[in-house]
Formats: structure tokens, sequence, C-alpha cells
């Protein structure tokens, strides 16, 4: 898989070694989550085959580190996704070009704030205003 | 001038911070049946400590990540994820020894029922996780465990043979009516407790806390090189004090009270007092590293956001796996168990799990893709490679040992 650097030239990407288990940031470079799978797709959007072209289509989080961690099969469109669309670079971490509250995948971050944290009094408090 | 304050406050935070209820227990119940003759151990345990937190130091402030992370991308999901469960475990335990120590503590300055105090401790705790800042928090806890000073002013007040002391330590062996066995048994619990993992955890991510750069390197090995192996000796002073009291009138150590009955003793009231201070600050000091690292090392592993520097709901996850992380360790103290043997499970059990975050760590040390020219120099390497061989045979004799000496009596 090839990407276009800064400078236009093409850069060698092993997934294995510089997209899996690496951190996902937000376009506010929040960290979202950890790059658990990929998924592949076909040149027409569909299932990628054998023999054919494929490209990463969306980076997987949450069940999908279970799946791979212990085996088993879910239909991918159950899996948390973030679209390849959204990511803007790659470095020693991968930048999303979205904000992360704008993200699906990271409904539980989402969930938790609004119900839980966020409610406890002092929750939305920045710590580093004085104490 | 203002450097000069921060660079004294680094090292005094790390002298009181050094001791732990592990130390603390670990270092009374070895003076009292093998006198001095283990304090080569505290000595091994604390140049390994300084060793690898300098190494956890420099490879957070250099490329930015915390230890879990690295942990992850090293050796994938399925290796870091049997290395999380494990330590995630020990760290909970320790916790609970933590809060456990807190309450014994109260208890005896109180003389109110320990299980009574074990709901008011963790609320304590919490609420310092969840609204202190990061600075202010390891700080205060620091300092006040110096506090635990007070053990040293009872050996002196307690007037021991000096001559006699120095002759248990240097040649060591172990008492003739000690089994060679337990001996070395208690040996790896003592080299556990000096070297707990969690401090790993804790220092890395406190870096990136407190956003170091390699600007910060010096300070930080100051920091640890002169702070810990002072904070050594607080945990030499504490093996001495039984050592003088308690190992001559055959008292073996089961609780609080008889590990500070040699500073009642040396100084009456006023100094207990000082000491009872001391141990609850330095375990609730402890309460909130263990804490915080069974949040760093989940949300590290997981790729969430975490951080004592973001607003709780920012941090949302990590937080939450603090309050059940805490909210466990209420749980298990409930159960009425003796937090003094949870300790001394602790311990062990993180000897057991020291090469699990140690490895990894000398590993990324070497690697110039995060370190650039900051990677471990000759003598770095050559040290942690020593240690290497200590940490795995310490961590393999050490359930061995255990069974064989039903866990050292």
């Amino acid at each position: 898989m090839t990407d276009r650097g800064t400078r236009g030239e093409v850069r060698l990407v092993d997934a294995r070694l510089h997209l899996l288990s690496r951190q996902v940031l937000d376009s506010d470079g929040e960290p979202v989550r950890t790059v658990d799978d990929l998924e592949l797709a076909g040149p027409d959007g569909g299932e990628a085959r054998a023999g054919q072209e494929a490209h990463v289509s969306a980076i997987l989080v949450g069940p999908a580190l279970a799946l791979r961690l212990f085996g088993g099969r879910a239909p991918t469109s159950r899996l948390p996704h973030i679209a390849w669309e959204d990511v803007g670079h790659l470095g020693t971490a991968i930048e999303l070009t979205v904000p992360s509250d704008g993200l699906d995948a990271d409904w539980v971050e989402h969930w938790l704030r609004d119900r839980l944290v966020g409610r406890i009094p002092g929750g939305r408090r920045d710590p580093e205003a004085g104490s | 001038m203002r450097k000069m304050l921060a660079v004294a406050l680094g090292v005094l935070t790390a002298i009181g911070g050094f001791v732990d209820i592990g130390d603390l227990v670990t270092n009374a119940v070895v003076g009292s049946r093998f006198g001095m003759s283990l304090v080569w151990v505290v000595v091994v345990g604390v140049v390994g400590i300084c060793l690898f937190a300098s190494m956890a130091g420099r490879v957070a402030a250099v490329s930015g990540r915390a230890t879990f992370e690295i942990i992850r991308e090293r050796l994938g999901p399925r290796a870091a994820g049997a290395n999380l469960v494990a330590s995630f475990a020990i760290n909970l335990l320790t916790l609970t020894a933590e809060i456990g120590g807190i309450t014994l503590a109260l208890h005896l300055a109180s003389s109110v029922e320990p299980r009574l105090w074990i709901p008011v401790a963790a609320l304590a705790v919490w609420l310092v996780l969840w609204r202190v800042k990061f600075q202010v928090l390891e700080n205060v806890a620091g300092l006040m465990g110096l506090l635990l000073v007070g053990f040293a002013v009872a050996l002196f007040l307690l007037g021991p043979d000096w001559g006699e002391l120095l002759r248990q330590a240097v040649p060591p062996s172990a008492p003739g009516n000690e089994h060679p066995a337990a001996y070395w048994y208690y040996a790896v619990a003592l080299f556990g407790a000096a070297m707990t993992p969690y401090e790993v955890f804790f220092f890395s991510s406190g870096a990136v806390e407190e956003r170091w750069t390699s600007k910060d390197l010096a300070t930080n090995r100051l920091n640890v090189m002169v702070g810990f192996p002072l904070g050594g000796l607080l945990s030499v002073a504490i093996a001495a004090c039984a050592a003088v009291v308690l190992l001559p009138a055959g008292i073996e150590v089961s609780s609080l009270s008889q590990i500070v009955l040699p500073v009642a003793q040396a100084g009456g009231v006023l100094l207990l007092a000082v000491v009872i201070v001391g141990i609850v600050a330095a375990t609730f000091g402890a309460a909130l590293e263990t804490a915080l690292s069974s949040g760093y090392t989940m949300a590290q592993y997981l790729g969430w956001s975490w951080g004592k520097f973001r607003r709780p709901a920012r941090a949302a996850r990590f937080h939450v796996t603090m309050i059940v992380a805490v909210l466990l360790a209420v749980g298990i103290l409930m159960t009425s168990v003796d937090p003094i043997a949870v300790t001394e499970m602790s311990v062990v059990f993180s000897a057991v799990a020291l090469p699990l975050t140690y490895v990894p760590i000398l590993v990324v040390a070497n690697d110039p893709e995060y370190m650039g020219e900051h990677v471990n120099g000759r003598v770095m390497n050559a040290l942690g490679g020593v240690y290497l061989l200590i940490v795995v045979v310490a961590a393999v004799a050490a359930v061995p040992l255990m069974i064989a000496t039903g866990a050292g009596s």
C-alpha cells in the first residue's frame, strides 16, 4: 500500500508495522483508540476478493480486537469503523481530519462522558486551572 | 534559584515516595527474623529501580510515549494483552494493600475499627484522583512521606550496637535457626518490594503528564539517582529498628502495631504520632500512584485518552477505570482479609511480574526510532543486562520458593 507524503513522493507503508496497534488521534490531537484491525475492500467498494486489487477502507476498533485475539467472525458492518477517508496523516500515530465527537466508533467514551463522568460534580472542570 | 527549588522538591518527593506499604511491611518482617542479613537485597533493589525508573522516564521524555503504548506496539496485541492482564491484576493487589495500609495506620491512630476506615480511605483516594492537580498530588504525598524519617531517628535514640548491626549485614548469612529457603524467599520479596512494577508505569506516564522533553532529562536523572537511594536508607532504618528491638524479643511481625513498636519504645508518643502520619502519607501516596497506574496501563493499551492534565470528562474511560479499580480494592478489603497478608502476596507477585515491564523498557531504550541520539549507552546496557538476569532469576524463583516455604512461615 502506498501513501503520498507531503513532498509528493510515494512512501511504502507496512500494515503490520505502521498501522496495526498504532495510536489514532483526532483532529485536535486527542487519543481516540488504537488500531485494532483493518477492513479491506475491493475496487468497487464491495468485498475484497483474492486475486483482485484491494485497499484499506476502514480502521476497526473495539470488538475487532477480541475477534483478533480469540478468533471468531462477526459481520464487519457491526464493528465500530473509522472510515479511511478521515485519515489525514500517517506518522508515529495516525492522525484523523475529524474531531472525535463526530465519530461513532468512539461511542463508549461519549456515553460514559455524558451519562456518568460529566455528571459527577467537577467532571468538566479543567484540572490545570488552579486547584 | 527557582530551578534549584524545583530540583530539591523533586529529590525530596522521590525520597518520601520511595517507601510504600510493601517496603514497610517486608523490611520490618525481614528485620525481625533475619536481622540485617538481607540489607544487600535493598541495595540491589535500589540500584535496579534507579536504573529502570530513569530509563522509563527517559523513554517517555524523548519519545513522548508512555510504557504501555510502546509495549503494545512492540509486542503486538496478544502478548501485550497477556502482559496487561498480569500487570493490572498485580497492580490491583498492590492498590488493595496500600488502601489497607492507610486503614491500619488510621486504626492505630484512632482505635476505630479498620473496616470502618476502608470506605473513608477509598473515598479520600478517589477525591484526590478526581480533583487535585497532578503536580500537587505527587509532591504533597511525597513530602509528607518524609516523616518516615522518624524510623531513622528512632534507631539513633535506641542507641544500638552499630558494630553488631554491621556484622549481621556483611558478610550476609542467614541466622542459624532459619531455613535457607525462607531466607531466599524473603530476599525475593524484598527485591519485589523495592522494584515494584507500578513505579515504572507511574514514572513514565508522570513524565507525559508533566510534559517532559529531552531538556528535563538531567532533572529526571538527579531525582532518581539521589532520591531513591535516600529512600532506600529509610527502608534500611525500618529493618534496623526491627532488628534491634523485635529480633532479640522474638517478636514476629504480623501487624502494623508491631512495626511501629520500636519507634514508640525509642521516641514515645510524639515520635509515634509523627511516624503514623508518615505511614498514612506514604501509603496514601502509593495508593494514588497504583490507582493512576491501573488507569494508565488500561488506557495506553487500548489507546484511550488518559491523564490528570485533561478534564475528567475528556478522559472518561480512564477515570471510570480508576473508579472501578478503587471499588474492587474496597471489595477485597471488605472481606476482612488481613492487609499485611495482602501486602506480602503483592510484593512476591511483583517480583514475578518484573520481567514483563522491564524487558520492553530495555528494548525500547535501545531503539533509535524512538530514542534518536538518547539510546542507552554501553554502561547503561551492561547494567541493564545484569539486572535483566537478576530480575528473571527472581521471577522464576518466586513461586517455587513460596510453595517450598509455605509463604515464608
